[in-house]
């Protein structure tokens, strides 16, 4: 796994962990809403902070279709490499 | 409506819109009407007639006054819908879109460019005629400025965003004037003090979009506007922005309280001011005196003044507020029991405080009536009645569903309430509604999310919301019956998991309680259909008992109900009890 993913994924889990109080493991094949219990009002939570992190926005990329941890991190990546800013 | 802009037009008042930086970009009444004027133009050029129906999906942003007003200013009527999510459900997102946008036969959508990019399916299917476009897409076509005629709509508002059966909720011109008319009436008298307000409510719902915007417009008083996903990611900004513009009012769900007290650190203040917020009201969702008081608690050493808070009533129906409390005074509350109250439809006393949420605003009138229609006395718990010149006209384009709220000028709002002390107690809902946030939901959404879900006994599941003790705010109580013959203790703990992952992943909504049942609990109608009012009521009061053993008549009963419910079951063993699913 490269640097940006890497980024992508620890701040995945600091956001989970300090804002959205999901405690334990957060891996790559969790599905946010059924693993993690991130409802829709966390998602929100969730996009922001990756987009104040990264510099990037997720609106009208494919993000809605993302399901787990993974798909989140690989549609951040693509924003950042893309330079999708805000 | 539009007369009220052009007088906003000519104050150099205007609105604020604040962006995640916390950047501002100001614009004036006079701007929005101006660019209104063009967009309305180049509304009619393609086609859209006085009447018509234009739907708006657009985030908080100048561009969805432009489209708004420009609607109105056409002679038509805006349809605002709530904008995609961010993360995952886009797929849940696009089907209640093409319903809603359906249910008012849409002529025309209005999207910004992202959000257009995603509608394409939902277009696809609900098909208005003249397409989805952006301000952008509509080129210049000059001005206009159309002629309002007595009794138009002036704006349709769903009451949910629910999938199943969205209920679009229809607005007089006339309806919507009264009801801001009465609003400023309750506001502190201007020449004492020019209110100033701060919003993050989303302008697709009722509070933000009627209370905070259309309100702000025809004040006509400045207002500063925060995307509603910055706040729920960051709630300081919204007390930052109150203090910063020194805003005099400012209201929120029980929820947007709750959330501050508890996520909101000093820090993020750095010392803010919020001497300055007069008015602090609080509605769309049960009031939580505790949310309230711990928000007053930590927010007084800033200067927050707890006779600010001000517990309203309302419902989208009724265009927004049907009740208001007084100024300059605490909050109040009635102590009830709650079992008594769930039982026999009695307030006493008891540990439960139930929150006043005051007397009708100015031209309404509210009524609690009892089941055969009359009018009860204080304390005792009935449906809420309201009546009043903003009550809507109607559901648009459903005659059958208007009839049920609307009899003899009275809207029955499906809410359940007493009077004590003069002042309206809102306690619970007869109609089939879940309110999660300020956010309304219908029970199928959660109730779909079970169909297949091993160890639910298939069709025999309620969603319904209530009030845990200890908790901010309305949650979502899912009562589901076991699949027979995997009875208890077998593999409770797995089913209840599975339940939860369900509605999670299929409405983004957590439940608070998963409770699962012996088969035949839920209270049914003599056609099988379940009642969950009835669920509820007996889940509160301790009574959700398991069906007592039945002879043979009450077996063939029971077959028949549980075929009308759905299920199949198969007549087993020789004791008189039906088995095996």
């Amino acid at each position: 796994m490269d640097d940006v993913r890497a980024e992508v994924l620890a701040e995945i889990r600091r956001t989970l962990a300090a804002d959205l109080e999901v405690a334990g493991p957060v891996e790559l094949h969790h599905q946010l809403a059924a693993d993690l219990q991130v409802d829709s009002v966390g998602a929100l939570v969730l996009a922001v902070a990756l987009e104040d992190r990264f510099r990037v926005s997720l609106a009208g990329t494919d993000a809605p279709s993302v399901v787990t941890v993974e798909d989140l991190v690989v549609v951040v990546e693509r924003a950042v490499r893309e330079g999708r800013a805000r | 409506m539009n007369e009220a802009l052009a007088a906003a037009a000519a104050s150099a008042s205007g609105l604020t819109f604040v962006d995640r930086t916390e950047g501002e970009t100001f614009v004036t009444y006079g701007d929005v009407r101006a660019r209104a004027r063009r967009t309305a133009g180049a509304l009619r050029a393609r086609g859209v007639e006085t009447g018509d129906r234009v739907a708006l999906v657009f985030p908080t942003s100048p561009a969805f006054l432009e489209a708004f007003f420009g609607v109105l200013l056409a002679g038509a009527v805006p349809v605002p819908l709530y904008p995609p999510v961010r993360l995952g459900r886009l797929a849940e997102y696009l089907v209640s879109t093409s319903r809603m946008i359906a249910a008012v036969g849409a002529r025309l959508v209005l999207a910004d460019a992202t959000t257009r990019s995603l509608l394409g399916k939902a277009i696809e299917s609900s098909r208005p005629p003249l397409g989805c476009v952006t301000l952008g897409d509509l080129g210049p076509a000059g001005e206009l400025e159309a002629e309002i005629g007595p009794g138009a709509l002036g704006l349709i508002q769903f009451s949910s965003g629910s999938t199943a059966d969205p209920r679009p909720v229809a607005l007089s011109h006339d309806g919507l004037m009264a009801q801001l008319a009465a609003l400023r009436a309750l506001l502190p008298r201007e020449e004492a003090l020019p209110q100033k307000g701060v919003s993050w409510l989303p302008l697709y719902h009722d509070m933000g979009l009627i209370g905070c915007l259309l309100q702000a417009v025809y004040y006509p008083g400045p207002l500063v506007l925060i995307p509603p996903e910055l706040f729920l990611a960051r709630p300081a900004l919204w007390l930052r922005a109150i203090a910063r513009h020194r805003a005099t009012i400012s209201v929120a769900p029980s929820f947007a309280y709750a959330l501050c007290a508890k996520r909101v650190r000093d820090e993020d203040l750095g010392g803010a001011d919020l001497s300055c917020w007069q008015v602090a009201l609080c509605g769309a969702e049960p009031v939580s005196l505790d949310s309230l008081d711990r928000f007053a608690r930590r927010f007084g050493p800033f200067g927050f003044d707890r006779r600010a808070l001000r517990p309203v009533y309302g419902l989208a129906e009724a265009a927004l507020a049907v009740t208001f409390t007084p100024g300059d005074r605490e909050v109040k509350a009635t102590r009830v029991d709650p079992v008594r109250l769930a039982a026999t439809g009695e307030a006493v006393d008891g540990p439960r405080a139930v929150v006043s949420v005051g007397t009708p605003v100015p031209g309404t009138d509210v009524e609690v009536r009892g089941p055969d229609g009359s009018v009860l006395g204080e304390l005792r718990v009935g449906r809420i009645f309201v009546r009043g010149p903003s009550v809507m006209a109607g559901y648009f384009g459903q005659p059958e569903a208007t009839a049920s709220a609307l009899s003899g000028g009275w809207l029955d709002t499906g809410d359940l309430g007493f009077v004590a002390g003069g002042e309206l107690h809102v306690c619970g809902r007869e109609k089939n509604v879940i309110v999660i946030r300020g956010a309304n939901h219908l029970p199928q959404e959660f109730e779909e999310a079970l169909a297949g879900v091993e160890g639910v006994r298939a069709g025999c599941a309620v969603a319904v919301g209530f009030v845990p003790e200890g908790e901010d705010g309305e949650q979502l109580l899912v009562l589901a019956e076991r699949a027979r013959g995997t009875g208890p203790p077998a593999d409770d703990e797995g089913t209840v998991e599975r339940i939860r992952r369900a509605v999670l992943s299929h409405t983004g909504i957590r439940p608070h309680t998963v409770r699962l049942l012996e088969p035949g609990t839920l209270p049914r109608t003599s056609s099988g259909k379940l009642r969950r009012n009835e669920a509820l009521r007996r889940f509160l009061a301790g009574a959700l008992d398991p069906p007592v053993r039945v002879g043979r008549l009450r077996v063939l009963i029971e077959v028949v109900r549980s075929a009308l419910a759905f299920t199949r079951v198969r007549l087993g063993g020789g004791a008189g009890r039906p088995t095996s699913a």
